[in-house]
């Protein structure tokens, strides 16, 4: 039994000269991988939302936590009137961003979504635009 | 039979079948864009083609090609892949791919198509067209860049509708689904178009943007319009409905529906809905508690249990088969007053009197099938397609597929008059059973009187003085109709009735049976007579015993009781007197007269302004009941959305009271339906869930005899014309004012004149007019056309602004002036 410890203390002592993994959060910040599935942002083109509320991203969610509803504006063109995401039932799988067609809808790096009450969840169109 | 072989499989048809109804036979699916089973076939897409063993060396499109005996056919080779995917590759070539914001994605054959046969590129490239589309129809958009030149939408509105607003213009690639000039759509706008069409080109602006197709909650339920009984399906999503969707195969209408059953259904999710109950404070109607509600109804009803004659209830046709029994079994039942009544006392005597006294039942001898399978229909009234549009459809059909004659006596001419080969005897208002007794003697007098009819000296004597004259038509067109008919081998009847004819009652009921009768046309396959009820559950009504039986008064008589103080607390649920029957003044001043009024209502409509208890109520789409259609087929309506706002169902509400006076309670309104299939003689060995998606047409026992009637003559008033009041097309009862569709195309009322009139009185279409009658006066807007004769002037009813009932007073014809505002 006295080979295993010595292992074990190998490893114990090699860690004391290494550089610690631990983030000193929040004022060290991670490094975002690419690829990570944050906060939605809606993309916008023309000085407006590129979304064109064809509901494809609710009906592919798995939470339904998308609700769309189109409006017709001054040109008869279809609009998102509302686009609202629940991020308490989010569950960061980002299949909406794969469904859309017209490349509206993608994942943020921004992860520090905690909040106090249920309401900041609601993530409505203004909040979701991407911001310029 | 022919046999014939498809891949592989033995399958026997009818000769007259195509080759694409084969293989449907038997269960082999052939992709289709232009054809549509009601329709003739076309041809014109291609994309059924199919290889014929006997025809090899070409594909033959299977919608168009009939089968032959010993067809060996393949429907799937590879040969025919590559063809179908041609022609979706050509169809795409000038499609543009906006499916995003393409309304029918997700319900679109094209896009259904090319995702099925994988054509993920195309060979071919050209530029898209560049269309303008147009919005400015309220009802239906069109988007022609979408349209694959299909022609369902023009063959629809031609073949079945007859309207035909719509015709390819251009030839080769510039060819365009058209309409007149190319100007905007301007038609009858029943969406039968919108309905067929196989991509997004003919779009339901009421729907627009709303939701896609695969996200909404689709329900099997009845139209709540009219009479006829449409099956539908509501589309709904969150609590709403949002459209109605089309099913080629429901009901015998095959998924067609008229304005109102297209576009009407918005009063459902009308914002304008009564979500509380209301109870007057201070003279003032404030929300308040269904417990408080209820509870001051309960204890007005329950006072007037002492005195049963002083209480009295007007039920709306609209209600389910259950809630109109309820409201019976607590009225009539625990209360003990027979001071019940729905439009009857106005308007469905015609069946409550006329059709026992003339066939011994309170029901019509014919169905709606009968339409098809006759030789020859009689309408009365041109409008009998404008009060239920797809009995129109179905005449329609008859007309044009069946040969089937069709005679109208009517007031005025109508769409029906167009028809290929039809006649229209157009004769003085209110004359119908002075012509009907005319028709009856012209049959005796031509000696075509069918054997062995019984009591036909009686009817001989009184029709004796029966003149062509008293109708204001000539001797020989009664005689030419009364020939056509009685000759005919089956001939129909079809006799609309409502709150909109006043004189469409027992005596022209019976007049129209006694010549059914004596031309032996009844109880036989296609012939009888069709007494149409106007709105979805006349019929119903009737055979809950909503009518007053033995000393009860009727609708009219509850109103004079209310005036003169004898009807001390009314009950009304869903009924609109105020704006619907006749001499608006004077039913105004007997509802405000009345004690105590409690309107159970969707809206807050005239008459529940001038309610003591106003209660929530909800309509069709929130509750699961029957509904008895015209033609005696009980159908089963759904709940396709929760009750709006506090809203309770008549059911809920009448159960309650009922309760609460001490009578029966039920646990739902399934169990009123067993009780009404054990006491209702015509409904015995139904149940609800033996109704299924199709409903069941109760049977009829008719013993026809000849009842004598008396026509009643109308006195003219000289220098007056004289105003026939009735439907419009896109309205039905009050009701539909709610519904925005029908409201989009005929917002408000107006007053019908022959242009020979209105040039005489300087009148243009459009201009304000004064109605005056001696009951009062009434401005409308003036419409100016050749449909009325010279001296008629034509009302629709439906309207609280300009309602025509402030000038009317219950009689056949009211005499008029008219006069520029
Ligand atoms: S990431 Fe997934 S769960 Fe979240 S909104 Fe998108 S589809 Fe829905
Ligand atoms: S899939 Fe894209 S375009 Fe469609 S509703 Fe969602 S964000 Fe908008
Ligand atoms: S709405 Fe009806 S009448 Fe109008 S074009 Fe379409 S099918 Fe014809
Ligand atoms: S508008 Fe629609 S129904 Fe009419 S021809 Fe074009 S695709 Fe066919
Ligand atoms: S209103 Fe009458 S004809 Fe029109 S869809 Fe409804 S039931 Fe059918
Ligand atoms: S469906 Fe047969 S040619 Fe169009």
């Amino acid at each position: 039994m006295i080979m295993p410890l010595i292992k074990g203390l190998q490893i114990t002592i090699s860690h004391m000269f290494k550089k610690p993994v631990t983030l000193q959060y929040p004022t060290e910040r991670p490094e975002i991988k690419p690829g990570f599935r944050g906060l939605h942002a809606l993309n916008v083109s023309h000085d407006k939302a590129k979304c064109v509320a064809c509901y494809l991203c609710p009906t592919v969610c798995p939470a339904k936590c998308i609700t769309v509803e189109a409006g017709e504006d001054a040109n008869h063109d279809k609009y998102a009137a509302k686009y609202e995401i629940d991020m308490l039932r989010c569950i960061f799988c980002g299949y909406c961003v794969e469904a859309c067609p017209v490349d509206a809808i993608r994942m943020t790096e921004q992860f520090e979504l905690a909040n106090y009450s249920r309401a900041d969840f609601t993530y409505t169109k203004d909040r979701l635009l991407e911001k310029k | 039979m022919v046999n014939l072989t498809i891949n592989g499989k033995q399958v026997a048809v009818e000769k007259d079948a195509t080759i694409y109804d084969a293989a449907k036979a038997c269960g082999i699916k052939i992709p289709i864009l232009c054809h549509d089973k009601k329709l003739h076939p076309f041809g014109g897409c291609r994309m059924c083609l199919v290889e014929v063993e006997q025809m090899k060396g070409r594909l033959i499109p299977a919608c168009t090609t009939p089968v032959t005996e010993g067809m060996i056919v393949q429907t799937t080779t590879d040969e025919i892949v590559k063809a179908r995917k041609l022609v979706l590759e050509l169809l795409l070539l000038k499609h543009p791919i906006d499916c995003p914001v393409c309304d029918a994605a997700g319900d679109c054959d094209l896009q259904n198509l090319t995702y099925e046969y994988k054509v993920n590129m195309n060979r071919f490239v050209d530029e898209k067209f560049n269309h303008e589309i147009d919005y400015e129809n309220p009802l239906i958009e069109r988007d022609m860049n979408r349209c694959i030149h299909c022609g369902k939408c023009a063959r629809i509105c031609d073949e079945i509708v007859s309207y035909g607003a719509y015709t390819f213009i251009n030839r080769g690639i510039e060819a365009k689904m058209g309409t007149e000039f190319d100007g905007p759509l301007n038609c009858e706008f029943c969406g039968s178009c919108v309905s067929v069409c196989p991509v997004g080109a003919l779009n339901s602006r009421p729907f627009k943007f709303k939701a896609r197709w695969w996200a909404l909650q689709k329900t099997k339920s009845v139209c709540s319009y009219c009479g006829t009984g449409c099956q539908l399906t509501l589309g709904s999503k969150d609590g709403k409905v949002l459209t109605t969707i089309y099913d080629e195969n429901q009901g015998f209408h095959n998924g067609q529906l008229c304005t109102r059953g297209r576009f009407g259904y918005q009063f459902v999710n009308s914002d304008k809905r009564l979500t509380t109950p209301l109870v007057r404070k201070n003279g003032k109607l404030q929300e308040a508690t269904w417990e408080e509600a209820l509870a001051e109804v309960t204890s007005r009803l329950s006072a007037g249990k002492s005195d049963p004659a002083s209480v009295a209830a007007l039920a709306t046709p609209r209600l389910t088969n259950e809630e109109l029994f309820l409201l019976e079994k607590v009225f009539r039942g625990t209360i003990g007053t027979d001071n019940i009544d729905h439009s009857a006392g106005f308007a469905h005597e015609a069946l409550t009197k006329g059709a026992v006294a003339s066939f011994g039942v309170a029901a019509s001898p014919s169905e709606i099938a009968d339409i098809q399978k006759s030789n020859l229909l009689l309408v009365v009234k041109s409008d009998a397609y404008e009060t239920h549009p797809v009995i129109g459809f179905e005449i329609n059909l008859g007309v044009k597929r069946k040969g089937v004659a069709i005679r109208i006596v009517s007031d005025k001419k109508g769409k029906l008059t167009r028809l290929p080969g039809a006649k229209t005897t157009v004769h003085t208002p209110g004359s119908e059973v002075a012509l009907f007794n005319a028709l009856c003697k012209s049959v005796i007098d031509q000696g075509l009187v069918a054997e062995g009819v019984a009591g036909l000296d009686a009817l001989k004597a009184a029709v004796a003085d029966a003149t062509a004259e008293k109708a204001g038509v000539t001797a020989e067109e009664i005689a030419a109709v009364a020939k056509d008919y009685a000759t005919a081998e089956k001939a129909l009847i079809i006799l609309p009735i409502g709150l909109g004819y006043p004189g469409h009652n027992a005596a022209l009921a019976s007049a129209a049976a006694n010549l059914a009768i004596l031309t032996g046309k009844i109880g036989k396959e296609g012939s009888g007579l069709l007494i149409m009820g106007e709105k979805n559950n006349s019929q119903g009504a009737v055979d809950m015993g909503i009518y007053p039986k033995g000393t009860g008064l009727a609708a009219s008589a509850i109103i004079d009781g209310c005036a003169n103080g004898n009807v001390k607390t009314l009950f009304v649920a869903g009924e609109n007197p105020v704006v619907s029957y006749p001499n608006r003044k004077k039913v105004e001043k007997a509802l405000e007269n009345v004690e105590f009024m409690v309107v159970a209502d969707l809206f807050l409509t005239e008459t529940a302004a001038l309610a003591d208890v106003v209660l929530p109520a909800c309509s069709f789409a929130e509750k699961n009941g029957t509904f008895t259609s015209l033609g005696r087929r009980v159908q089963n309506v759904r709940k396709a959305i929760p009750a709006v706002g506090l809203a309770k169902t008549d059911f809920e509400i009448l159960n309650a009271l009922s309760q609460a006076l001490g009578g029966a309670r039920y646990n739902n309104q399934g169990e009123v339906f067993t009780e009404i299939a054990a006491t209702v003689p015509a409904y015995k060995g139904l149940s609800q869930a033996g109704l299924k998606d199709e409903g069941a047409v109760y049977p009829v026992a008719v013993a026809a005899k000849l009842v004598p009637v008396q026509a009643k003559t109308a006195a003219p008033a000289a220098g007056k014309l004289a105003m026939v009041t009735g439907s419009a097309l896109y309205h039905c009862g009050t009701m539909s004012r709610f519904g925005e569709g029908p409201m989009y195309v005929c917002p408000d009322a107006y007053a019908e004149l022959n242009v020979a009139d209105a040039s005489a009185l300087k009148i243009a279409e459009g201009d304000q007019v004064t109605v005056t009658s001696a009951t009062g006066a009434v401005q409308v807007a003036a419409k100016v056309g050749k449909r009325v004769p010279q001296g008629v002037v034509f009302s629709p009813y439906h309207f609280g602004e300009g309602s025509v009932n402030t000038i009317t007073d219950g009689a056949e014809v009211t005499y008029v002036t008219v006069a520029k505002k």
